[in-house]
């Protein structure tokens, strides 16, 4: 019983790190551009499906199909920064240029999503897994391996992102325009350089995360890309828009908590409770559980 | 016309009550990822007045849109206050709980010996009134059109009027809206009401139009296409989010230009067409030259 519930919660963590990691790319991009990127999910799926391209024809190693995940991930993303937001930033104070550019990235999801299903036309693909080694004993629980490397991961990945955001140069130029766009323009912070690099770095994070999804899973699917979207917003949403500690948070409560609701009440009650969290969230305490200190 | 045709034109009115309910919103300044759940509770309730309980169209649809307009002020009240993108996330969790609910939906009787009614994933088959009332696809055909024309009319008429400025006004800025003395809360529930009534409508047909309906048909990507529609086609007028499906379903598809290909030309178009018009092809200031033109002497 007790077991249970602590084997659950393990498991819970790994996938809550993956959501972590969605959740930090997200809200990296909504934090400069106050834009939601509809085809964040959708671009790591493509980047994906690169590795995936990758590994039918050639057979490279693990940490080969990680970068080729993240490059694609970078070069679509990339895509849909000139595309969808590049134009409406010069639009910025029109109202509804956000609506559009949300629209726009919608209309860039159906491209990616018919761009995979041309390139590899099968519903499904395995995806090389990460490891086939039995989980490790930690006492009556047993610890996955992918566990441990999503965690791993996961908190590599956080420190990098404290580093460049609180330590490097780039970071103070990206909190200026996060927490004051026409100030840090008026020191000579060019907001459309910073935004062109937050972008890139928010699909390397997403691109990284769905290479542990990919592996994890052991498979992926055109529907990756929704699936790799509606996570990163739930977990995003739930730990409060444009917050960085809130994304970890989000994304660990999610996972654990999708661990216990699929183990106590099975898969459709777990995507119900998911979204349940969310729509009481959303209606008593809309910014969050770790609310971004400043409000765009 | 063959039966490919008025399949592809069945469609397009079908999916522009889904567009017309997201426009209503979207002029009162509230974005909507929700709206394919009343959608499907149009289409479950309807499914269940016919199929079930024998009532006929016209009496289930009154109460698909009923219950559409009742589901949206279900989500609507807790969530009125939010705004832009909290609003439009609210209303995308409680559109997934209602796909979920029609997942775990078992609701079956016996309608000459057959078991009718949800089954769960399984969806809910047998829909068949207007079959059984030997009514043929062109005639459907016309009888889905003959309602959008009546509701695109009574939506042209409400704009044109005080409600509509309000509408608008509310939309553009609803902070002097407030000052003005307009009840922001209580016209954006009525609006809530309306667009899920609207989306109700489309629903019972859609039901009656395939016979089967299944909880995965009405997931976020019906909704997002609704919403693209209503900006695509254009935010000036209610003819906006038709020409937004016309041009999806019957340019591309319907013309099978670019087979394979749709959607990577639709997806660039589109995003392209955003930058030139973010509020759409036929967006406020176009309508505004038909109406000054209309009324100048020539």
């Amino acid at each position: 019983m007790l077991v249970d519930l602590a084997q659950n919660t393990l498991d819970g963590l790994g996938a809550g790190a993956s959501y972590a990691v969605l959740a930090l790319g997200f809200t990296l991009v909504f934090g400069v551009l106050r834009v939601v990127n509809l085809a964040y999910g959708p671009a790591i799926m493509l980047g994906a499906y690169a590795a995936t391209w990758t590994s039918l024809h050639v057979r490279p190693g693990l940490a080969t199909l990680a970068a080729i995940t993240v490059a694609g991930s970078v070069v679509a993303g990339a895509y849909v920064e000139r595309l969808c937001f590049a134009p409406h930033r010069a639009t910025g104070l029109r109202p509804g240029a956000a609506v559009a550019a949300m629209v726009a990235s919608f209309a860039v999801w159906m491209q990616f999503e018919e761009a995979a299903t041309l390139a590899l036309p099968n519903h499904l693909y395995t995806f090389p897994s990460l490891t086939t080694a039995a989980p490790l004993p930690l006492g009556p629980l047993a610890l996955r391996v992918e566990t441990l490397v999503s965690l791993a991961v996961a908190a590599a990945i956080c420190a990098l992102l404290w580093w460049l955001l609180y330590r490097a140069r780039f970071g103070i130029a990206v909190r200026a325009v996060t927490e004051r766009p026409t100030a840090a323009a008026l020191t000579g912070i060019d907001p459309a350089w910073v935004s062109v690099r937050v972008f890139a770095l928010a699909s390397a994070v997403g691109g990284a995360a769905g290479f542990l999804v990919a592996t994890t899973h052991g498979q992926v699917t055109p529907h990756l890309g929704m699936w790799t979207t509606l996570k990163g917003l739930l977990a995003m949403m739930i730990g409060g828009l444009g917050s960085l500690p809130g994304a970890i948070a989000g994304g660990v409560l999610l996972g654990v908590l999708e661990a216990h609701s699929q183990w106590y009440l099975g898969p459709q009650a777990r995507d119900l409770v998911a979204y349940l969290l969310l729509f009481s969230l959303l209606a008593l305490r809309p910014r969050g559980l770790l609310p971004a200190r400043h409000t765009g | 016309m063959d039966a490919y045709t008025v399949g592809v034109f069945t469609n397009i009115g079908l999916l522009s009550f889904l567009g017309l309910s997201a426009y209503v919103l979207l002029i009162t300044g509230e974005l909507s990822f929700g709206q394919q759940a009343f959608f499907g509770v149009g289409a479950y309730a309807a499914g269940v007045g016919t199929a079930m309980f024998g009532l006929p169209l016209v009496v289930a649809t009154a109460a698909a849109m009923a219950s559409g307009a009742l589901a949206a002020l279900v989500v609507g009240l807790p969530t009125l206050r939010l705004r832009g993108l909290y609003f439009a996330m609210a209303t995308l969790a409680a559109a997934e709980m209602f796909r979920i609910l029609f997942e775990l939906l078992h609701w079956q009787r016996d309608v000459g010996g057959e078991r009718v009614g949800p089954d769960g994933t399984q969806g809910f088959r047998g829909i068949r009134w207007v079959f059984e009332q030997g009514i043929e696809a062109a005639g459907f055909l016309i009888v889905v059109y003959g309602v959008l024309a009546l509701l695109v009319a009574a939506l042209v008429f409400v704009e044109r009027s005080r409600l509509g400025a309000t509408l608008r006004a509310v939309g553009e800025d609803p902070e002097q809206a407030a000052s003005l003395g307009i009840d922001i809360l209580r016209l954006k529930l009525g609006v809530v009401a309306a667009a899920g009534a609207v989306a109700g409508l489309g629903g019972a047909l859609y039901a009656h139009h395939t016979t089967y309906v299944e909880p995965r048909n009405f997931d976020i990507m019906l909704g997002v296409h609704g919403l693209a529609y209503a900006l695509i086609g254009g935010l000036g007028t209610a003819l906006g989010p038709l020409l937004g499906v016309v041009l999806d379903i019957g340019l591309l598809e319907g013309s099978r230009l670019f087979a394979g290909y749709r959607m990577i030309v639709f997806g660039g178009l589109v995003a392209l067409l955003l930058v030139i018009r973010p509020r759409g092809i036929l967006d406020e200031r176009i309508v505004h030259g038909w109406r000054h033109r209309a009324w100048r002497p020539r």
